[in-house]
């Protein structure tokens, strides 16, 4: 057992694609989102809660799960808005905030413990951009903004 | 063109109406012991600037963005019991010199004196942060 180290950048990388094979860590075509401060996967089983007259605590069973994956990242300019380049992979063509407007669905994986290795573990889904609030302030002096993923169906886990 | 050199500039400009006052090129490096500025009264002495590069986001590409902070340091000595009955102006110009620097996130301009002997010693202190 042992902690999965991200100290070196090469770990923890959120690769989005037009389709399932562009979004595969280290496979061509895919955007590799820089400048990522934090990201999170929200792997969160639906629940409700119930209470019954023999019991001191309340029940509970599980509904769908409800995924999602968010982060907050330093925007970069091609990546927010796009290259205009008319690539097939249409995150590259319009960026997150284009991609998220126009509501496409996109392709997604998370490295989490790197990519091109035997053994390399990434967790992927499908889904939705959004939640981009791109803030600027004269302290920071660069544009941030949180993202989040809205998963549509289930995330997988896959070892390399 | 160095912070340095954009201060001295300034510092001449805003102090052109002022005869009683010099402006140096030099460095105020030590001769004989003393720094220049305690030499020669009524010259204004620009240090060489300071610089710290610090890392003001982190990000897990390790693509980090740093905030650098100039720091410069002027000084100004003259007859504390017979002061340029302008010093107040005197003052005020040599602050706002900062105002040069362009491109900036933060200019700040302080001063504080001591008095040594009769000479009362003014030392200005600018910083400058930027984020790169």
């Amino acid at each position: 057992m042992a902690v999965i180290n991200v100290t070196n950048g090469t770990q923890a990388i959120l690769t989005l694609g037009y389709d399932l094979a562009t979004s595969v860590p280290g496979n061509a075509g895919g955007l590799v989102v820089p400048f990522v401060q934090d990201i999170t996967v929200n792997a969160t089983p639906g629940t409700v809660r119930y209470s019954t007259l023999d019991s001191t605590s309340s029940s509970a069973f599980t509904t769908v799960n409800e995924n999602s994956i968010s982060l907050n990242l330093l925007v970069d300019e091609t990546v927010m808005f796009g290259d205009s380049s008319g690539n097939v992979n249409t995150v590259i063509d319009k960026g997150l905030f284009g991609t998220s407007t126009s509501k496409d669905e996109i392709f997604f994986s998370v490295s989490v413990t790197g990519t091109g290795n035997s053994g390399d573990i990434y967790i992927a889904g499908k889904g939705f951009i959004g939640g981009l609030a791109p803030t600027a302030s004269i302290d920071g002096a660069v544009w941030l903004s949180p993202c989040e993923i809205i998963v549509n169906g289930e995330l997988t886990k896959t070892v390399e | 063109m160095s912070v340095r050199s954009d201060l001295i500039t300034q510092i001449t400009t805003n102090l052109s109406g002022h005869s009683d006052i010099n402006i140096s090129q030099e460095l105020p490096f030590d001769s004989g012991g003393n720094p220049l500025y305690e030499k020669n009264p009524n010259v204004v002495y620009v240090d060489e600037q300071d610089i710290v590069v610090e890392q003001l986001y982190r990000t897990l590409d390790q693509g980090n963005v740093n905030q650098t902070t100039t720091t410069v340091n002027a000084y100004l000595s003259t007859d504390a019991k017979n002061q340029f009955t302008d010093i107040n102006t005197v003052v005020s110009n040599l602050l706002i010199a900062r105002n040069v620097v362009t491109n900036v996130t933060d200019s700040n301009s302080d001063y504080e004196t001591d008095i040594e002997d009769d000479t009362i010693t003014y030392t200005f202190a600018y910083t400058f942060t930027t984020t790169i």
